[in-house]
């Protein structure tokens, strides 16, 4: 994860980003905030100093259009926001931000791991006039994300475990015997929410194709159907949104894999097109950490060219929450022309269709519909 | 031997369908409407009393279509149609969701719930389980701990990581050699504490097996529960939150829910003791003010409700002291409020000694 900044080019200089750091250097980094705040104190013109967090809005966002590779992501710049007491709009939010480095500093003092709701009890407990809702307690932590540039994860903070993986791969966590994902029946094998896990597992495969689905059910009946021996490939999912452990799996998968092209099959909606470019791209709200796991995703379906397949009762209208996500889509600045194509005609039509709309053909015309995409290279 | 014992049943189904639809179209031809017998079951209901045929599992009454009566008609027709598919299933040793079996004919269901409900009338029609028509939905429960068993050939070692959450298999009928050396068994309402417990290293000091539904339990969590209390002889506890959801979940796993009440024995977990979390927890383990949240009107109504079903006045009086003790005080509490002192106040603390104690209530 070293970088080394003599040869980063001009542009990745911008780059502000989260490190992933063990539990010493994590409350090390508390440690010297605390102690700047002590030193502003303890100056002969003693003030408060405010806290410097990258600002997390669009207005901070950049996008790095892969020239010489072909994956573009989306990074937070150097620009940011302050957070001091004396500013009546920011005060709690400045008081939030050291009591919740307070809290994960003990946490990790114990060398123990927390879940979010629990953090919010122990906050709420100890600071009832701060911490209301969990929402505040988030968005505290992502604060402290911005503050310190270290990963939720090093703070303590444990990762839920959403993602599973199946297919022609094999993985084998160190000291351990190797698991075969092709023998796991139908559900699959379980990513791992410990990224340091997953980024010493050994991973071996024959596979000709990484392809990501976006709905468990789906991911359910192309590994219980076994489309992993017809195409060999690798199916991964992260049953809805992607997480960072799911994202971080597929970086490495890509890393390890480079000539494996990534294809993506989600719903056609805005909704399914938002979670095919997180895992491109990246995304603002975790854009601290999640830009480093972006990669070179296709979609392969359910595309446009694809309605012509699936009867028209499937094709139901959109909801009022797909039309906002279509339009927070249209005016970002990553998004390629033949996206915005297929956007655009999600909301001329108004409407939208699953994936199982295709199981009209019968059921395992969904392993046919990927073979004979992924045979023509019809992905874009 | 067990495959052959399932492939026996799925010939029995197929015949039972034939001869079913053959009887249909025998009444067609002499000119008569069929008349179709559906039972109907509940596993709970509201008589104050409580002097109610509902801790049978025997069917509460029953309905006669006929084809006499145009909504009837519809029931049919739609039943027939899933037949038809869940044939198919059948004849080619394929799974589908109740989901996939919509989606093959968007046009003729028009929606969801008309293909769910004629599942239940044929499971109710031929006396049998979802799982037996081939119609399965993909698993959401996770389990750990001091167990071993294998599934469809696969082998799962609980037993040699025992932190790891493994998946709760869904085909629940193909799961076999099951080994355990536990104690107990211990079911936990969220993800979140399920976690908690994998952190704490929980099942190292604890001879257990820890399972959770993520939530509301879905139909293969709760088989594989009641296959792990038939095969391994353990006393189960259930951990949920100290609200009506929570109570919600108990219910749910020891005495079934009234959508599925038709298939009630392979899904209820009877003798499953309620370990926590009690109202009057609160006040024991020192709970602060701050963490009990109040009750939200739907909250009450919904205890209020609960407070009614026959099942808890006739066999779990103590539970409905609880409950009633929660409506009362008007606050309600998550499990991790309990650890805000100590995180580990519930692994280490908290639920050994009640266990122990057998502080949990049967």
């Amino acid at each position: 994860m070293e970088e080394d900044a003599s040869m980063k080019f001009f542009s990745d200089q911008n780059t502000s980003y989260a490190d992933i750091l063990p539990p010493r250097e994590a409350r090390a980094r508390i440690e010297v905030s605390v102690l700047n705040l002590l030193r502003a104190l303890n100056s002969p013109d003693p003030a408060i100093s405010h806290l410097s967090l990258i600002n997390r809005k669009r207005s901070n966002s950049c996008v790095n259009q892969g020239i010489l590779t072909d994956v573009s992501y989306i990074f937070l710049s150097t620009s940011f926001t302050k957070s001091s007491l004396t500013n009546a709009k920011t005060a709690k939010a400045f008081v939030r931000v050291w009591k919740v480095m307070e809290m994960c500093f003990q946490i990790l003092l114990q060398e123990k791991r927390v879940t979010q709701r629990e953090l919010f009890y122990k906050l709420l407990c100890d600071s009832p006039d701060l911490f209301s809702s969990q929402v505040e307690v988030n968005r505290s932590v992502q604060d402290v994300v911005a503050l310190l540039r270290c990963s939720r994860f090093s703070l303590g903070i444990i990762a839920s475990t959403r993602g599973l993986v199946a297919g022609r791969l094999s993985l084998q966590e160190p000291g351990k015997e190797p698991v075969d994902c092709s023998a796991c029946g139908s559900s699959g094998f379980p990513i791992s929410g410990d990224l340091n896990l997953l980024d010493t597992t050994i991973m071996t495969s024959d596979a000709r194709y990484i392809i990501l689905v976006e709905k468990h059910a789906i991911f359910h009946r192309l590994v219980e159907d076994r489309v992993f021996n017809h195409i060999p490939c690798v199916f991964i999912t992260a049953k809805g949104y992607p997480d960072i452990a799911t994202r971080f799996f597929l970086h490495r998968m890509s890393n390890t894999f480079p000539h494996l092209p990534i294809l993506a099959l989600v719903d056609w909606n805005p909704a399914g097109l938002a979670i095919l470019c997180t895992f491109k791209f990246g995304s603002i709200g975790m854009g601290l950490e999640a830009y480093r796991y972006a990669c070179n995703v296709k979609w392969i379906g359910l595309r446009g060219d694809d309605l012509n397949l699936i009867p028209e009762e499937s094709l139901v209208p959109l909801k009022a929450k797909d039309s906002q996500i279509a339009k927070s889509l249209l005016s970002s600045k990553i998004l390629q022309e033949n996206y915005r194509e297929e956007l655009s005609l999600m909301i001329e039509t108004g409407k939208r269709a699953e994936i199982e709309a295709l199981y009209c053909h019968g059921y395992n015309y969904l392993g046919k519909y990927i073979a004979t995409k992924v045979v023509q290279g019809k992905y874009i | 031997m067990e495959g052959n014992f399932q492939i026996s049943e799925t010939t029995n189904l197929l015949r039972k369908i034939k001869e079913f639809t053959r009887s249909i179209v025998e009444d067609l031809a002499e000119g008569k409407s069929p008349e179709i017998a559906i039972n109907r079951f509940r596993n709970y209901c509201n008589d104050p009393e409580a002097d109610c045929f509902c801790s049978s599992d025997e069917p509460k009454g029953r309905e006669i279509l006929t084809l006499r009566k145009r909504s009837q008609t519809y029931r049919i027709d739609m039943l027939l149609r899933v037949l038809l598919i869940v044939q198919q299933l059948l004849q080619e040793n394929r799974h589908g969701s109740k989901r996939d079996i919509y989606y093959m004919h968007p046009s003729a269901f028009k929606a969801q719930s008309v293909v769910d409900r004629a599942i239940a009338d044929i499971c109710i029609l031929f006396q049998c389980s979802r799982y037996n028509l081939n119609v399965v939905s993909v698993g959401n429960g996770l389990v750990m701990g001091w167990l071993k068993f294998r599934e469809a050939g696969r082998k799962f070692d609980c037993l040699s990581s025992l932190s790891t959450a493994f998946p709760v298999p869904v085909p629940v009928e193909e799961v076999e050699d099951i080994v355990s050396l536990a104690e107990y068994i211990l079911v936990v309402e969220k993800e979140t504490v399920f976690q908690r417990l994998a952190n704490d290293m929980f099942c190292k000091t604890n001879r257990c097996i820890v399972v959770t539904g993520r939530g509301y339990p879905d139909v293969s969590t709760r088989r594989f529960l009641r296959l792990l209390m038939e095969k391994l002889q353990l006393p189960v506890h259930c951990l949920v939150d100290c609200d009506p959801y929570g109570f919600e979940i108990l219910a749910t796993y020891r005495f079934g829910s009234m959508q599925m009440a038709y298939d009630i024995e392979s899904l209820r977990a009877p003798e499953m003791k309620w370990l926590g979390a009690f109202p009057s927890d609160s006040e024991i383990y020192g709970v602060p003010q701050q963490c009990l949240l109040p009750l939200t009107e739907e909250d009450k109504k919904r205890t209020e409700a609960m407070l009614l079903r026959c099942y808890l006045k006739r066999e779990m009086p103590q539970w409905r002291l609880e409950l009633e003790s929660m409506l009362k005080r008007g606050v309600k509490f998550e499990i991790e409020a309990l650890s805000v002192h100590s995180l580990s106040f519930l692994s280490e603390v908290y639920i050994p000694s009640k266990i122990r104690s057998e502080g949990s209530f049967h």
